[in-house]
């Protein structure tokens, strides 16, 4: 689906090795292991509740895994520090599910942060470099608005805006299309697939929306939370087709909790 | 188009991209861009390429303008991230606002849709809406209303918080005294220490100060009279309703507001429950138990360090003491306490009535809870001096 990609570290985008996720004596998760290609659209499904967000946390180094490593373009961000910690972090951006925008800012200044710490450009050149990112999640329009002053789904795609500000190679995603109508959820979609395709964008994202996942997911895995780990892994369409285990098909299939019993 | 279709997997900010401008005639100039071009290498050769090509447009007469082309080659760029495809637009929006001709050659086949994305560039470069200027008559009349507007708030905030204290006397066990525990508790029992402490560095520092004064007369035995009846009256509802208004004032309009931030008061609004019966009442009620016990509080630790000090000049305790009863009776320590209980409604009713004011975000939160530790205080001058009015007329 993706142009053929060159590696030169490491074969993979992120290799996560025997990674448990928890908090404290609280195992979510354990012993997970699992691979993102260059360029690829992960997307990691999984129940409410069941650790998604958590696991996703652990991947881009928020919180520190209670054991495992994870390896970001070949680099293991769980024992980097101080500035190696640093760099690897520049090399991705993360959206949190709900926004997380810098509220005493504007939307143009949002996606600036972060240009105005890492590089030389003159206050123009970020401008211009912003609106392009708030026009690629249709947003440029409301470059002066604050954060407050639009809807959730604004912010979330600001927020989508704001991660990708450094062109980052890896981008995190926690349900960037829930809430979003199907439209804008469409052409996020579109923005999401273009930027994998023509730039080799790595994606690794968490979402339920099945019709979403469908169009743009070039492997997920699926987490459950009594299993504590992942219980299918692959193309999503064949895992609505042919996956025998009753987990995962009524999660495809939509299928109500009294019908599956 | 030569590219070769391979991405970088790693963005190395080290190796810069190469751009050369180079002019070809009087009216034709090229840029031709090589390497890997990213958010990190592409500081400086933006920069350039821009003075570069502004110079270039500024000497073509405007006669030729329209002929003036720029080649833009990009075949031997090995990648391109979304900064360089902003680099672009850049130059190609010099170039339109000049009226001159841009030509973009060798671009790899899959930058196309992006660059594709943002056509027409024109709606990249917004015209800077400048915002109209106000007069001072207008700026004076929003200020004026502002006050008003402020004044109308609380004017309503009040007549709401009565009419829901009058309801709760009316039905006692709808109150949320769960709240207003935990809010007496953190109002009051948390607040013991520095009260404590302050109170007794005031009634050391008054009767110092007192003690300097009179010595010249040989009037040292009347400095305990005269301390414990400023701390009875004065000193002792002041030190807890300023402590009060910017530990728990503070703590109510944060406390308060970010549930407004968070939507939870209106939750409450469209639930059918009233937010000042269900937020304000439990705090305000806080508010008039623990002033006046904390008042009390502070003028025993003042007056005992009143008499510690007084000690070093000489005066025992029991002189102290008897000078004391001399000048202070119950109706002054009553008038302090009553004052206190004022001041507590108006410091835990400010603090709710400012949360409750909280606009959107987070900087609101920090803003109301500003608000409210400055309008208690005001708040506090004025019932003060009204007070001392009061008491001036009736000699209460």
């Amino acid at each position: 689906m993706n142009t053929p990609v060159t590696t030169s570290k490491s074969s993979y985008a992120i290799d996560v090795q025997n990674l448990t996720v928890g908090y404290g004596s609280n195992v979510l998760m354990k012993d997970l292991n699992f691979t993102v290609n260059n360029g690829e659209i992960f997307v990691i499904l999984g129940g409410s509740g069941c650790g998604k967000s958590s696991l996703l946390k652990n991947l881009f180094g928020l919180y520190q895994p209670l054991s495992g490593d994870v390896l970001i373009e070949g680099q293991n961000i769980t024992a980097a520090q101080g500035a190696d910690r640093q760099k690897i972090m520049t090399s991705f951006g993360v959206m949190y599910q709900q926004g997380a925008l810098f509220g005493s800012m504007n939307l143009l200044d949002n996606v600036t942060l972060f240009m105005q710490e890492y590089t030389q450009l003159t206050q123009d050149q970020m401008n211009l470099l912003a609106r392009c990112k708030l026009d690629l999640v249709g947003l440029l329009p409301y470059e002066a608005y604050m954060p407050s002053e639009i809807s959730g789904g604004m912010q979330k795609r600001a927020a989508i805006a704001r991660a990708m500000a450094l062109d980052p190679k890896i981008l995190f995603l926690d349900e960037p299309s829930a809430g979003l109508d199907p439209i804008t959820s469409a052409d996020l979609d579109q923005t999401i697939m273009d930027l994998s395709k023509n730039l080799g964008i790595t994606f690794v994202i968490v979402s339920h929306e099945l019709a979403s996942i469908y169009a743009i997911a070039d492997k997920v895995i699926m987490l459950d939370k009594a299993a504590q780990g992942i219980i299918a892994e692959g193309d999503p369409k064949v895992l609505r087709d042919t996956s025998t285990d009753p987990r995962v098909h009524q999660f495809f299939n939509r299928i109500t909790t009294k019908d599956a019993a | 188009m030569s590219v070769s279709d391979t991405i970088s997997t790693v963005s190395i900010a080290s190796s810069t991209p190469v751009a050369v401008w180079s002019q070809i005639d009087s009216s034709r100039a090229k840029i031709a861009l090589s390497g890997i071009v990213n958010v990190y290498s592409l500081g400086g050769v933006w920069t350039q390429m821009c003075s570069a090509q502004n110079a270039w447009l500024a000497q073509i007469s405007p006669a030729n303008i329209k002929t003036a082309t720029l080649t833009f080659d990009a075949s031997q760029v090995t990648s391109l991230d979304g900064a360089g495809i902003a680099f672009l637009i850049g130059i190609e929006e010099v170039q339109q606002k000049a009226g001159a001709q841009f030509h973009l050659v060798g671009l790899g086949s899959r930058y196309e849709p992006l660059l594709n994305e943002f056509d027409p560039i024109s709606h990249l470069f917004p015209v800077p809406v400048v915002k109209p200027k106000q007069s001072f008559t207008v700026s004076t009349g929003i200020a004026a209303q502002n006050i008003i507007d402020d004044a109308r708030g609380l004017i309503t905030f009040t007549g709401h918080l009565a009419a829901d204290l009058v309801w709760s006397i009316r039905h006692i066990k709808q109150v949320r005294w769960g709240d207003f525990v935990n809010a007496a508790v953190e109002a009051g029992v948390a607040a013991l220490p520095i009260v404590g402490l302050v109170a007794f560095l005031i009634g050391v520092i008054l009767s110092f100060q007192a003690a300097i004064g009179m010595e010249q007369f040989g009037a040292t035995s009347f400095v305990g009279p005269l301390a414990a009846l400023g701390i009875v009256r004065e000193m002792g509802p002041l030190i807890t309703a300023i402590l009060l208004a910017g530990r728990s004032s503070a703590a109510f309009a944060a406390e308060i507001g970010t549930m407004t931030v968070n939507s939870e008061v209106d939750a409450l609004v469209s639930g059918g429950l009233s937010p000042i019966r269900f937020l304000v009442v439990p705090r305000v009620l806080a508010g008039i138990l623990v002033a006046p016990i904390l008042t009390l509080f502070a003028d025993i630790v003042s007056i005992f360090a009143s008499m510690l000090t007084m000690l070093i000049y000489g005066i025992p305790f029991i002189n102290f003491y008897n000078g004391m009863l001399s000048a202070i009776d119950v109706e002054d320590i009553l008038s302090g306490l009553i004052k206190a209980t004022l001041f507590g409604v108006v410091v835990s009713a400010m603090g709710c009535l400012r949360g409750m004011q909280t606009g959107t975000g987070a900087a609101a939160v920090g803003i109301s809870a500003t608000r409210a530790v400055v309008s208690s205080i005001v708040m506090i001058v004025l019932v003060d001096g009204i007070f001392a009015f009061i008491s001036y007329k009736t000699g209460f």
